[in-house]
């Protein structure tokens, strides 16, 4: 108890020629060391005690709820076939539907549409509808059973109306593929 | 005190072995990282050969580093340094040989098992049952030895090395026993007792722990001890020994699940794994402070002495990595850092920075005392300013700083870069947050920056190879031109004074530790009345503990250098320290995250074929690159959740071992599967069809351009166990999965056939229609139908089964209807039953 503050004090036993000092804890550890306490105090009482923190779950809720307000917002009519004709002739629209095909679609339709281990997409030969409204909600939704994936979580409203258009795109006029259109059955 | 004198030799034989045991096996372990860093960035590198697949020699890399590597280096320095601080011979020569070669031994088994496919799929904790018992036997072998010798040591009081390895005998016996409690089904397979979230939270409660347990402390020992010698300078503080190592021990044990933040774990468990991990930081800057600052006085050996050179940077890495295991536990952080490289680069940060670098000082230190030079080396300029007196090179030493230092910081910059990067675009979104930036996962692993990281990876890994090998080189030579010899003391002839056990534990700093442990247990888990008891218990001995540490401040260390001279006393308080925090966790988890009391949804059991494809999935190590994880966050939620979000508790309650993942080198898989498809009875189909897992599996590139993942040629050409499934299915019953009692080996098998005829024919299927397209499917059906038994009882069958049973579950509301498990009754007659594969 006596001892100054600051002095360095060496302690007498030695261990196999190994000395020890007894030096004071450096203020900033200790600090840290407190700090950290306190920090994990408060944040267990925050979320744990005090109800006031949302959880995990309550906030991505929160968070997916936004999400889905923000893409009502902003959807377009995907039942409305004449926007989807017009938007394969237009060259926006299909240049990025035939990025977002390359990134997507060529593992298993092919580079150029005419499939692989997806269907052949410029026969005309349609399993699940031939209007473009079938064709985006058979990307959208995807097909239960095979190996054609929901994507539209994935690419969104906006990137699969492109791919629509992309696809629409290689099959000329809109009066000849109706009328040519046949149904596909397995 | 008697004057006479006698000479104790150490044995010294047992570290020399240690010692070269470890660099052999330190070349292999990093050798074996160096090719697995290498499959990632070309798959070429696997072979098409099983047992070189990244699946099943990445658990062999750590394997081999945690306990071949650093396991044997452990040994070699308590072994050294505890005869040294006890001054005595090792208690028994006989149970030291039957460490070292029990322990290689069990290398040997798990470097030939691991790569055969057996497995028990826990990180780190891979190895089969029957090693698992011998590793537990000789570690008790080895606990016996240090304990005995410690109980005949000429030394009172114990240095705070030995505190350090008392800390990781203990508390590794306790980890390594309660995490592989099995129940085996045979000599080389076993299920995990526990399941889902249990096991989840045991295997990360020991995960975490060994690093701690089995990475660090021994290794700050080994610090403690060789620092001061090399620098030949005092412990810079001894009072910091005691806050760090005790905070240390205790605080450790509760980090465990920073592994599992933002998953299915209860959000309590998380939080705690969260602040435990950010109340570390002092702890463990505390050990950095002391070795670091012990070298104050002698920082001009930094230029001249390579074992000063290894030991200070081993222990900076140290603090490197200290900080950074915090700032990823913090949740946000963590959210971008986990399944990432980020994580690697971590561990790796701490195993070749901190252990590596660590065993390297140690070692040169060491070679020139334990193989003594012929010729006199005291004036010899050749070591003027060092501590390696002896080595054959200080030269090729300091060679294998640089080299090794550039290594490592190639390693772990390519991996912040990486994984930090790969982190972000995972997480990032577009379109005002409703859609994904980058949705397809390979295209942010073959984007550059983390193409290129894994490149830089593996160049780092081989140029830390290399300078490990200039270590064996000068190691080899060192010996070639030594002579061993054992160290000796002169101690005097009486007998050193008896112990007494059991005193001096029981007092007022002790008291007011446990009550204020207690105590915050309380304010921590309890709720109204429990709670507010135990928030004013910690007030009052918070005050108490103060009030009387300022009446009577110098009895505290006087009582302390009391405890240090009882070596019961101490392990049996360091036990309850490092026991706590587990028991806080683990037996709430146990006793209340079952099946029958959660709420919502219950994973529905697997079939029989689907439990073969499991075994596979697990026997080549998939959760190395697969989390089975979606976790509770935006981006995780867009990317695997389709319309069932994220992953809850319940849906994977009944998984031993749990398959949650740690890393995303592929994609995550908790939602791969999907429904039962109309008219067949157990086939199910989730996001892709059976044919591109088929193909996928025999070349994953023909699916997904630029894929890494290794080819699985050997899973079309073996077949699974069948005649296992019911002793499998047994089992699983034993450990609480749900299987109706009525479920015999008949219904077995038949459902068996029905499954995996029903996926080998729509693979065939599909086949012939893709082949001929004129085909009719009636033609196709019928021909697919007769290929079809060729296919069915290979493991790729079972393997896509199980795969499509992925994310399958129930209401707990709904009846427990397991598709098939109840077969019609007349179906016993209709197929041949029991033909074993």
């Amino acid at each position: 108890m006596a001892k100054k503050k600051n002095e360095i004090t060496l302690r007498p036993h030695v261990y196999d020629g190994i000395q020890e000092y007894d030096q004071h804890l450096p203020n900033w550890w200790l600090f840290t060391l407190y700090a950290a306490i306190a920090f994990s105090v408060v944040y267990w009482f925050f979320y744990f005690q005090s109800n006031v923190g949302q959880s995990d779950v309550q906030r991505l809720e929160a968070e997916l709820v936004r999400i889905e307000t923000v893409k009502l917002s902003s959807s377009i009519d995907v039942s409305n076939n004449d926007l989807f004709w017009q938007m394969a002739s237009n060259p926006d629209f299909v240049d990025a539907g035939k990025q977002a095909f390359q990134t997507n679609c060529v593992q298993c339709h092919g580079a150029d549409l005419k499939g692989g281990i997806g269907e052949n997409l410029i026969d005309n030969q349609w399993k699940h509808g031939h209007y473009p409204a079938d064709i985006y909600h058979t990307i959208y939704d995807g097909v239960k059973g095979t190996g054609m994936q929901a994507w539209g979580n994935q690419l969104g409203q906006k990137s699969i109306t492109e791919l629509v258009a992309y696809i629409l795109s290689h099959h000329g006029d809109r009066a000849s593929m109706e009328s040519q259109a046949t149904v596909k059955t397995d | 005190m008697s004057t006479q004198a006698v000479t104790v030799e150490y044995n010294d034989r047992i570290v020399r072995q240690f010692m070269l045991a470890s660099i052999f096996w330190g070349i292999i372990g990093m050798a074996a990282g160096v090719l697995v860093a290498s499959q990632l960035s070309w798959f070429q590198m696997n072979f098409e050969t099983s047992w070189l697949s990244f699946g099943r020699l990445r658990p062999l890399h750590t394997n081999a580093a945690i306990f071949a590597f650093v396991g044997n280096m452990m040994f070699a320095g308590i072994y050294y340094s505890t005869q040294r601080l006890c001054k005595c011979r090792v208690a028994s020569d006989t149970l030291s040989n039957i460490h070292f070669w029990g322990w290689q031994l069990i290398i040997v088994a798990a470097a030939i098992t691991l790569p055969l496919g057996f497995t028990q799929g826990k990180e780190y904790a891979e190895l089969i049952w029957p090693i698992d018992i011998a590793v537990a036997g000789i570690w008790l072998v080895f606990a016996a030895n240090f304990f005995w010798t410690l109980g005949i040591r000429r030394e009172p009081s114990l240095y705070v090395a030995i505190w350090f390895y008392i800390a990781t005998i203990v508390t590794i016996t306790m980890l390594y026993v309660v995490n592989n409690l099995a129940w085996p089904t045979n000599l080389f397979h076993s299920y995990s007792i526990y399941g889902g979230v249990q096991d989840a939270l045991v295997q990360w409660w020991y995960g975490h722990n060994a690093v701690a347990f089995f990475l660090t402390t021994p290794i700050l020992g080994i610090m403690y001890y060789f620092i001061p010698k090399a620098a030949g300078r005092p412990v810079y503080s001894y009072r910091l020994s005691v806050i760090h190592f005790w905070s240390l021990v205790f605080i450790y044990i509760w980090a465990g699940p920073h592994h599992l933040l933002n998953t299915a774990l209860p959000g309590w468990l998380q939080a705690l794994g969260m602040i435990f991990s950010l109340m570390l930081w002092a702890p463990s800057w505390g050990g950095m402070l002391n070795g670091l600052l012990t070298l104050r006085g002698a920082w001009d050996r930094l230029r001249t002495d390579p074992v000063v050179k290894f030991l200070a940077a081993g222990v900076t890495f140290y603090g490197m990595a200290t900080f950074e295991g915090p700032l990823m536990s913090i949740k946000a952080v963590n959210s971008l850092s986990h399944y990432t490289d980020w994580t690697i680069g971590h561990v790796h940060g701490g195993t070749l920075g901190w252990n590596g670098f660590m065993a390297a000082g140690m070692f040169y230190w060491l070679a020139g005392r334990l193989w003594k030079s012929r010729h006199t080396t005291d004036d010899d300029p050749k070591y003027a300013g060092m501590s390696c007196q002896g080595l054959w090179s200080p030269a090729l030493a300091n060679m294998h700083f640089w080299v090794g230092l550039v290594g490592i910081l190639l390693y772990v910059a390519a991996m912040w870069v990486g994984g930090i990067g790969s982190g972000i675009m995972y997480n990032a979104t577009k379109d005002g947050g409703t859609l994904l930036a980058y949705p397809n996962f390979v295209e942010v692993l073959n984007s550059g920056l983390v193409k290129y990281a894994y490149i830089f990876r593996t160049i780092g890994g081989f140029l830390y190879l290399a300078g490990f090998g200039m270590l064996a080189v000068n190691i080899i030579m060192t010996v070639r031109k030594g002579i061993a010899v054992n160290g000796t003391i002169e101690v005097p002839t009486e007998d050193h004074s008896t112990q007494g056990r059991f005193s001096s534990f029981l007092n007022a700093p002790v008291l007011y530790c446990v009550s204020l442990i207690l105590t915050a247990c309380l304010w921590l888990l309890g709720e109204g009345f429990v709670m507010l008891v135990g928030m004013f218990g910690v007030i009052l001995t918070t005050l108490m503990a103060i009030i009387h540490f300022e009446v009577s401040g110098a009895k505290w260390s006087v009582w302390y250098d009391k405890l240090i001279e009882h070596s019961f006393g101490f392990t049996v308080l360091t036990i309850l320290a490092a026991a706590i925090g587990g028991a806080v966790q683990i037996i709430p988890t146990i006793v209340v995250q079952r099946a029958q009391n959660l709420e919502g949804r219950i994973q529905i059991e697997y079939t029989p074929l689907e439990l073969a494809g499991r075994d596979i999935y697990v026997s080549e190590g998939c959760y190395n690159c697969h989390s089975q994880m979606i976790r509770t966050m935006v981006p995780d939620v867009m990317r695997y959740g389709g319309e069932h979000g994220y992953s809850r508790l319940g849906e994977s309650i009944y998984d031993h071992p749990f398959q949650w993942g740690s890393k995303r080198t592929g994609p995550d898989l908790a939602r791969e599967g999907g429904p039962i498809v109309d008219g067949y009875q157990y086939m199910r189909i989730g996001l892709r069809d059976n044919i591109w897992h088929y193909r996928h599996f025999l070349n994953p590139r023909d699916l997904e351009t630029g894929s890494n993942m290794p080819m699985y040629p050997w899973l079309a050409q073996q077949k699974y166990s069948k005649s296992e499934l019911p002793i499998k299915i047994n089992a699983m019953r034993k450990l609480g999965v749900p299987y109706p009692l009525d479920y015999g080996e008949t219904e077995i098998y038949h459902q068996v056939h029905i499954q995996s005829q029903e996926i080998a024919t729509d693979i065939f299927f599909r086949e012939l229609k893709d082949a001929n397209p004129d085909w009719t499917d009636e033609q196709a059906m019928a021909r697919a139908a007769e290929l079809a038994p060729d296919l069915q009882d290979k493991k790729i069958v079972a393997l896509i089964a199980y795969v499509q049973k992925l994310g399958a579950y129930r209401m707990k509301d709904e009846p427990a209807q397991t598709p098939g498990l109840n077969p019609p009754t007349d179906l016993a007659a209709e197929h041949g039953m029991g033909d074993d594969a």
